[in-house]
């Protein structure tokens, strides 16, 4: 086999770059795994006039060098382009058939996609079609002794971490979360082949067309990818009390969630709702305010790395859980915090 | 008439399900189950279309034999009726051998359908691949995270938030839809409907042998992946207990995390010690 | 006999605990403190037939067989007994007398918006000389041509401050009272009819139990029970079908304080271990898992004596006695367990505890139940 056909391929999903760096943490991360199994590493792009393609990113990056530019900057060594008018939006059908009929004639031996919304509905589509298996929103990548993918995936609310392989089909394939992976800081000394893919004469109709398309950027920041989420409950005590959260949070730069009865007692929105008929967060930092830790409410947080939690009652669920259980009052422990914060933020 | 079908699946009631370590294995057995909340709303969004413009509804799912509780529950709520995909050799299947094998039932058991509802993704497995793989598997167009549809005519009417973009698509039918449970909530069974739903209901129970499935490309024998090993992600957390009065509790933790909670933030919390 | 739930009972089990969970729990709490009947969880109830659980469904009923009905008692109280207490004697003492005596007239001009819980119901026998003593009823319902004029103030009444139709247990002869009892069916917006301030009770505090008062209050001959004279009978078999409730209601509270005993004695540690490894607890743990399944079987066996038509009362007293009397071991016992936590309103188990005593007293008190007991068991033939 040829280093080509031990191809890691990244599929790029350029639409959202800045604030979904995705793409670019799977290229780093296939560049450490091509190391073990001396694979080329190969991002796909397909659109229009990509490199001309800046959406508001300058706004933060002023190096940004174009879609294709920036891949080989942060570790392709070759990408695949696919640049043509019909692709100017992103379309679920022609974009299955291109990779089918590129990922047919190349025959690399991994596919990693973003667990972008696109992401997550594309690749089973795309396993489904090119008939091999498929592992979601893996938490980790390795490549074991015998040289396959082991997929790392977490199952049933995050309690359990499964470890999975496609031992016969071909390409192994996984979509990642974006923050799973670091990026690896871009090189612009490194170069990178650049393959052009030709579209077939007539591409399949759609028969999901799309009407209209609203660009919503980032600012109203979802809870669900907060790396720092202030959680509250009932043990807050009231209303007045509650809404010292939002302070909090802003100090911190994250958002608020809420129990179900706090959103009943009409303390917070039910768009705040924290848990299994509300929102799944997956923070680097929970803070839980009064929580006493009903399971609907927990197993929507189980996923976050490191929880500080907040309750009178040193016995409460959520104190157990938590990497640091402080027993006080939520409310005066919210307050003395945001005074400290306010100290140390300059 | 349209022919609506919703697939709907039995997921176990608490997200703490009881593992045995000597095997590896989940106790299933031993938790309850429930109809998973994002096939709820594909269910609730079935209702509404049939309420607005009609429509027949068979709720179908795959599972062992009690997941028949769940069609039950389907039709008290007010679907027409319910098939159920039971049989042992079915048991193991990824979400690629699943959508074939209701992608057989149903052209067995519903042909000429309409519309395909599906919950976004499940609370036990959460891959949200069995519904774009069933439409894959069906050569239907499928639109996945749908908020809010709409029938028009043949053609169905979306709305979905995608990667930071507001959309509104259209999709001829037939079609497959995955629904997010933002706008269409669960609704709560009538107990009237439950009880007629166990007095007479049409659900009908296939085997893969009903449904014409080959033995070899169901079930585990037929899954792509294979799971190497299952563990507990962490050790025990250290679980750090701070007690005393709140400013000497807040001076503590900065003491111990001011890196911790900076790099989450990302700003530097040290201060000069005075 | 089988004693595996069936499917249905599962599913019904489950599907009310899920609405229980979901509405009733975030409010359980204030609503006990605050002694607020949640308007807004029986606005959420009435389309899923809580108000109609066992009528027909001819009358908009859900025409549950009696284990579902106790289930779905069950599965409410765990969560707010209060609440349960609502819907027992709502659809047991309310709407079971006028299924099971009413004319096909009352029934279509009551039920319909009773099913649909837009009135909830009430049966009215307490007076302040009339408790377990029902022959002290002093209401008396005088014929005025077509009419009755009732005057009488009855008290403790569950669901009094909201009911909408009260059945109102009055004699029509002060000679002859017990012969002359008689149900009527009165509407809260007859005149006459007057609601009086709210009870400050220990416990079933979301439950607006009040006196009712009836002044020179008319209602036709048609609004009449059955027969004069058919009161005590109306009244002895209302009160056999409440006593299911109660004994499911009972059993609610009980399996609440149980959970969170068991919950609580895994979490909390003292001498370096689980509370739940000491003996004493574990005791503790098996005396009330062992009563609580008594009591349910109890139950449900009453529960398929009356499906099947037979005469269930003395069953019914059985169950309500032991249901009633093991909620109120249990939830004492759940108190002990938490410790002085259970003392403090931070946790539920307290409001079980103060819920739990009055199923011993109302819908006949567990001396009462005794009464009924022993004659049954004297009067059969060994």
């Amino acid at each position: 086999m040829t280093a080509k056909q031990r191809g890691i391929w990244v599929f790029g999903d350029y639409r959202n770059y800045f604030q979904n760096r995705v793409t670019l943490q799977l290229l780093s991360r296939a560049k450490d795994l091509a190391k073990k199994i001396d694979a080329e590493v190969c991002a796909v792009v397909f659109g229009y006039k990509t490199d001309e393609w800046r959406g508001d990113v300058l706004s933060y990056n002023p190096t940004f060098c174009g879609v294709v530019g920036e891949y080989i900057a942060h570790g392709a060594d070759k990408v695949y382009l696919a640049d043509d008018p019909r692709l100017a939006a992103y379309s679920m059908e022609t974009y299955t058939l291109l990779m089918e009929r590129l990922v047919k004639r190349e025959k690399p031996g991994i596919i990693l996609i973003g667990a972008t919304a696109f992401g997550r509905e594309f690749a089973p589509r795309l396993a489904k079609r090119l008939g091999t298996g498929l592992t979601a929103d893996c938490i980790g990548l390795d490549i074991n002794s015998e040289g396959l993918l082991v997929q790392i995936a977490p199952s049933f609310g995050g309690n359990l971490v499964a470890e999975i392989v496609t031992p016969e089909r071909r390409p192994q394939m996984a979509t990642v979360r974006p923050g799973t992976f670091q990026e690896i800081p871009h090189d612009y000394v490194r170069t990178g082949e650049v393959v052009k893919v030709p579209l077939p004469k007539s591409l399949p109709g759609d028969r999901v067309r799309l009407v209209r398309s609203e660009h919503r950027p980032q600012r109203d920041q979802k809870l669900e990818d907060a790396k720092v989420v202030v959680c509250g409950g009932r043990g807050m005590g009231s209303k007045k009390k509650f809404v010292k959260l939002f302070e909090l949070a802003e100090l911190l730069g994250g958002e608020v969630g809420a129990t179900r009865p706090v959103v009943y007692a009409d303390w917070a929105d039910h768009d705040a709702l924290v848990g299994q008929a509300g929102k799944h967060v997956r923070p680097q930092i929970l803070f839980s305010f009064g929580i006493s830790g009903a399971i609907q409410h927990t197993a929507a947080c189980n996923d976050a790395k490191f929880i500080i939690a907040v309750n009178k009652n040193p016995n409460a669920a959520m104190m157990k859980r938590a990497d640091v259980a402080i027993v006080a009052d939520a409310s005066q422990i919210c307050n003395s915090l945001i005074q400290e914060l306010k100290r140390r933020i300059r | 008439m349209l022919k609506l079908i919703v697939c709907i699946k039995q997921v176990p009631m608490v997200s703490e399900l009881p593992w045995d370590p000597a095997t590896g294995t989940l106790q299933r057995d031993l938790a309850e189950g429930m109809m998973n909340p994002a096939c709820r709303s594909a269910l609730d969004a079935a209702l509404r279309i049939k309420e607005t413009v009609g429509g027949e509804i068979t709720a179908i799912t795959m599972g062992p034999p009690m997941a028949e509780e769940i069609l039950r529950e389907a039709i008290a709520l007010g679907a027409d009726r319910g098939v159920l995909l039971t049989d042992r050799k079915m048991a193991g299947a990824d979400t690629s051998v699943t959508s074939h094998t209701l992608a057989r039932a149903i052209e067995k058991a519903c042909p000429g359908f309409d519309l395909i509802l599906c919950g976004f993704s499940t609370s036990d497995s959460e891959t949200a691949q069995v519904g774009p793989q069933l439409a894959e598997e069906l050569d239907i167009p499928g639109v996945a995270y749908v908020d809010e549809l709409k029938m028009a005519g043949r053609k169905v009417r979306m709305q979905r938030f995608s990667d930071n973009f507001l959309e509104t698509l259209e999709m001829d039918l037939p079609g497959l839809v995955t629904v997010t449970t933002r706008r269409y909530a669960p609704r709560h069974a009538p107990l009237g409907g439950l009880q007629a739903a166990f007095a007479e209901a049409d659900i009908v129970s296939l085997d893969a042998a009903a449904v014409g499935l080959d033995p070899e490309q169901i079930g585990a024998k037929g899954s792509a992946t294979k799971i190497l090993n299952v563990y507990s992600p962490t050790a025990r957390k250290k679980n750090i207990v701070l007690t005393g009065a709140p400013k000497r509790i807040v001076e503590q933790l900065f003491e111990r995390f001011d890196d911790k909670i900076g790099g989450a933030i990302g700003k530097d919390l040290k201060t000069e010690r005075k | 006999m089988d004693f595996n739930p069936c499917m249905k009972h599962k599913v019904v089990r489950k599907a009310v605990r899920m609405f229980a969970e979901a509405e009733l729990a975030p409010i359980a709490h204030d609503i006990d403190r605050d002694a607020r009947f949640p308007w807004e969880v029986m606005e959420k109830m009435r389309p899923l037939h809580f108000f109609g659980l066992q009528a027909p469904k001819a009358y908009g009923g859900a025409e549950m067989d009696t284990i579902s009905y106790a289930i779905v008692i069950e599965e409410i109280s765990r969560v707010s007994a209060a609440v349960g207490l609502c819907l027992t004697v709502h659809n047991s003492v309310g709407i079971y007398p006028i299924v099971r005596f009413g004319t096909e007239e009352q029934k279509n001009r009551f039920l319909p918006a009773m099913t649909r819980g837009e009135r909830i119901g009430a049966f009215c026998l307490t007076e302040a000389n009339a408790g377990s003593d029902a022959g002290g009823v002093e209401t008396i319902a005088v014929r005025d041509g077509r009419d009755y004029v009732i005057n009488g103030t009855k008290i403790f009444v569950t669901n009094g401050g909201v009911c909408g139709t009260a059945l109102i247990f009055a004699i029509t002869d002060t000679q002859n009272p017990q012969r002359s009892a008689g149900v009527f069916i009165v509407e809260k917006d007859n005149p006459g009819f007057a609601v009086g301030e709210i009870e400050d009770l220990c416990g079933m505090r979301a439950n607006p139990v009040s006196s009712l008062f009836l002044e020179d209050c008319r209602v036709p001959e048609t609004n009449l029970l059955g027969r004069s004279g058919d009161g005590i009978k109306i009244g002895l078999a209302t009160l056999d079908a409440g006593r299911i409730g109660i004994a499911a209601q009972a059993l609610g509270l009980a399996q609440a304080a149980f959970e969170d005993s068991v919950r609580y004695s895994k979490e909390r540690q003292q001498f370096r271990k689980p509370i739940s490894s000491f003996q004493t607890i574990q005791n503790y743990l098996a005396d009330m898992a062992t009563e609580i399944d008594a009591g349910r079987l109890l139950l449900y066996r009453a529960c398929a004596v009356k499906d099947a038509g037979r005469p269930f009362g003395a069953e019914a007293a059985m169950a309500k006695l032991y249901c009633s009397e093991l909620a109120t071991r249990v939830t004492n016992l759940a108190v002990q367990i938490h410790g002085g936590y259970g003392y403090s309103k931070e946790y539920d188990v307290e409001r079980y505890f103060r819920d739990a005593k009055v199923t011993e007293i109302y819908e006949g008190t567990s001396e009462v139940q005794r009464m009924v007991i022993s004659r049954a068991v004297l009067a059969r033939r060994t």
